[in-house]
């Protein structure tokens, strides 16, 4: 064997070289040994890891896939109650009853109520409808206010009867509060406030009684004056607990009909922020003293619901990424178990316990972030497959497909979660690892 | 007993022990004493060996030589430095940059080629990648196992995978190589190549190696051997003096 020729002086040669002097050093030399040893060690271990990568792929792409559904499908609700329901409703609730007449003028006196008013006095109303719709547009959050009246009718065609939602309403004012020609699939909304006869009646209306438009339907309603009204447009909102009952004719025509002369049952209001529904209305509230309720009040129902289901999925979400989580932490324990003698060589060649700890963390932080990644990807294709599947829809919100929502803030929550996973899960092995002794491997107690 | 109390050793010496004990608690077991106060001086640039029946307490004393235990009481002094001033990091980093070992069961990162595992210590204290592959290719040149840079340890005979590990020790530049009996697992003919590496590294390099050795004739061609029997020194010898049999001599054959 050829050695090379000694060296002049050795032992200058030693000191020198072994204090370190003269030798070249580039920063970060820790982290690129640490990542350098983890990726390694990783790529060695494809199909155990790539279990791992699974799990977090899992979770990642149905935490995707669930939200973008049911995103899709409140959103979609939410959008479609909202073009055809104002953001306030300001109903005839007078919130503090006016003392009787009595009362207010005779302020002590022992009779406060009166057993019988007249009937027009007891009748729910909104007082002065016009002024508050004139004040309620000085209301900064406030767009445009409707005034309309709601009850309910009978219309008869043809020998078939059905019972509807009738609004009569001021086509112009509430066009800017619920913008209803959009809706209109037959006919048009503008003969609405020309004719003087006109009726605009919800696409199941007109399919459950085989309406087109032109036709004369017979109205009336207990208490009023039973009219004949032309059928001048039919409109769909996607919204079939709308569409089949809901009607639209002009105020005074509904007034008659409903037999309530000059009455105003209720203000539509459009916000120009649909999310200051609820402190609009308790303004409107305590300046008109009116019952104002909010959008999120009108569908409290269905908005707690959608809560509900979220919440659920999202527990769903959770128990996955945690499997995936369990996943990540046996293997890497088996990892750390496996590999005390590797950890006895690196800490023995001058790794530290914390190189040690930081390289199992990132190989679960790598790990997290490869699964999180896939599983971006893997949703994003998932939401555009499910986008395509058609399906019948007609309960709440009409439609052919699944209603997808892709919000890209979840991409990345899917990368967050399979990260806090990733770094929760290699912790403890990490921990583990970096407290393994290297002369109790070397004295072959362990490994 | 404090470090600051005592002085360092002379510039001569690289290593020494002072008072060295170590006890040990098995499973279960009461403490177990297992060096009893080792005084050792080892030069800079000699080739010591270290021999003594199994269980004597070689491999004890040579993983507080190497920083890698910490002794029950007792110094250890490395190149001016007392180890029990030193923090777990900070003899990390002197394993890293001033030692280099050797274990008796070649231990080598299967994930890695020969030449990465050769390099690995010097990549963790910054040595540009490519130096320190030149360095690791250099040193694999000195044992002979250049041709097998490439290969992975699975892929080695256990001789080479024991030469593999002397280069990665020797690559390192170390002031101090220990190694736990190297040759134990080798054929005569890789023992012998082995031992001339290590000859070569301190009469050549003016490195200082501790070797471990059950190998009578190796222990006589290194420059000083020391014989420890339970955990004491038993006794000392020049090269070429063959101290064991006399050693067996002074003691009596049945322990007491
Ligand atoms: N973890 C432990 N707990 C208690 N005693 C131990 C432990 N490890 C080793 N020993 C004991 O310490 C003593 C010295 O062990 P050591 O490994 O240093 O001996 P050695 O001289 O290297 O032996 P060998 O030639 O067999 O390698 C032995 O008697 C052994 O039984
Ligand atoms: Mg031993």
């Amino acid at each position: 064997m050829a050695l090379p020729a000694a060296a002049p002086s050795a032992r200058d040669r030693v000191s020198a070289r072994s204090s370190g002097v003269g030798e070249r050093r580039v920063p970060f030399a820790d982290l690129r040994t640490i990542v350098f040893i983890a990726v390694r060690q990783l790529w060695e271990r494809k199909l155990l890891n790539g279990i791992a990568v699974g799990g977090v792929v899992l979770g990642v792409l149905v935490l995707i896939a669930m939200n973008g559904i049911m995103q899709g499908f409140s959103m979609k609700f939410t959008q479609a109650i909202l073009k055809i329901s104002p953001h306030v409703i300001i109903l005839d609730t007078e919130l503090r009853p006016q003392p009787s007449i009595l009362a207010r003028y005779e302020q002590g006196l022992v009779a406060t109520q009166v057993a019988h008013e007249v009937p027009s006095d007891r009748q729910a109303r909104i007082k002065r409808p016009y002024e508050i719709v004139h004040a309620l547009h000085e209301l900064p959050d406030v767009k445009a206010a409707a005034p309309s009246l709601s009850g309910m009718a009978l219309i008869e065609f043809a020998g078939k009867t059905k019972s509807i939602d009738l609004r009569g309403i001021d086509v112009d004012k509430q066009e800017k509060v619920t913008p209803l020609s959009q809706f209109v699939t037959a006919g048009s909304i503008a003969t609405l406030g020309v004719a003087n006869d006109g009726i605009m009646v919800g696409s199941g209306v007109a399919a459950d009684l085989g309406l087109h438009v032109g036709d004369v339907v017979h109205a009336a309603a207990p208490g009023g004056r039973p009219l004949d009204l032309k059928v001048v447009a039919i409109f769909e909102a996607e919204i079939p607990p709308v569409d089949k009952v809901r009607a639209y004719a002009l105020l005074r025509n509904a007034q008659t009909l409903l037999g309530r002369p000059d009455i105003i049952s209720r203000i539509e209001v459009l916000l120009w922020d649909q999310d200051r529904g609820v402190p609009a209305s308790d303004r409107i509230e305590r300046a008109f003293g009116y019952d104002a309720e909010p959008w999120q009040e009108t569908n409290a129902n269905f908005l707690a619901i959608f809560a509900m289901q979220g919440m659920i999925a999202n527990f769903v979400v959770a128990a996955i990424l945690l499997v995936g989580g369990f996943g990540i932490l046996s293997i890497q324990i088996m990892i750390v178990l496996q590999k005390q003698r590797d950890i006895a060589i690196l800490r023995s060649v001058g790794l530290r316990r914390s190189d040690i700890l930081r390289i199992f963390l990132l190989q679960g932080v790598v790990i997290a972030l490869v699964g999180g990644v896939l599983g971006d990807l893997l949703g994003k294709l998932a939401l555009g497959q499910l986008a395509k599947i058609r399906v019948h829809m007609e309960g709440l919100v009409k439609s052919d497909t699944f209603l997808i929502h892709e919000d890209p803030r979840f991409y990345l929550y899917g990368l967050a979660f399979a990260l806090v996973v990733g770094v929760f899960a290699s912790l403890l092995p990490a921990i583990r690892g970096s407290r393994v002794e290297p002369v109790d491997v070397l004295r072959g107690q362990i490994g | 007993m404090s470090a600051a109390a005592s002085l360092a050793p002379p510039p001569h010496v690289l290593a020494e022990t002072r008072a060295l004990y170590r006890a040990l608690s098995g499973t279960g077991a009461a403490p177990q004493t297992i060096l009893h106060g080792i005084d050792l001086q080892i030069a800079r640039a000699e080739f010591l060996a270290l021999t003594g029946a199994s269980g004597s307490g070689k491999s004890t004393l040579l993983y507080l030589l190497g920083a890698l235990d910490r002794p029950t009481s007792g110094e250890v002094w490395l190149d001016g430095v007392e180890m029990s001033s030193l923090d777990d990091d900070d003899r990390a980093a002197f394993r890293n940059e001033r030692l280099g070992f050797v274990f008796q069961f070649h231990f080598l990162l299967p994930e890695f080629n020969v030449l990465e595992n050769v390099s690995l210590p010097m990549l963790r204290r910054g040595v540009p990648r490519s130096e320190a592959d030149d360095r690791a290719y250099e040193s694999l040149g000195l044992l002979g196992l250049e041709d097998l840079w490439r290969r992975k340890p699975g892929q080695l005979s256990g001789g080479q995978q024991q030469r593999v590990s002397i280069a990665r020790a020797v690559a390192n530049d170390p002031a101090l190589i220990l190694a736990d009996e190297p040759t134990g697992n080798l054929d005569s003919r890789n023992a012998e190549l082995v031992f001339d590496v290590f000859a070569h590294l301190a009469h050549d390099q003016g490195r200082t190696v501790v070797m471990v050795t059950h190998d009578r004739e190796f222990a006589i061609r290194a420059d000083r051997q020391v014989a420890l029997r339970d955990g004491r020194v038993l006794g000392e010898g020049r090269r070429g003096e063959d101290i064991l049999p006399s050693s067996r001599r002074l003691l009596p054959s049945d322990p007491p």
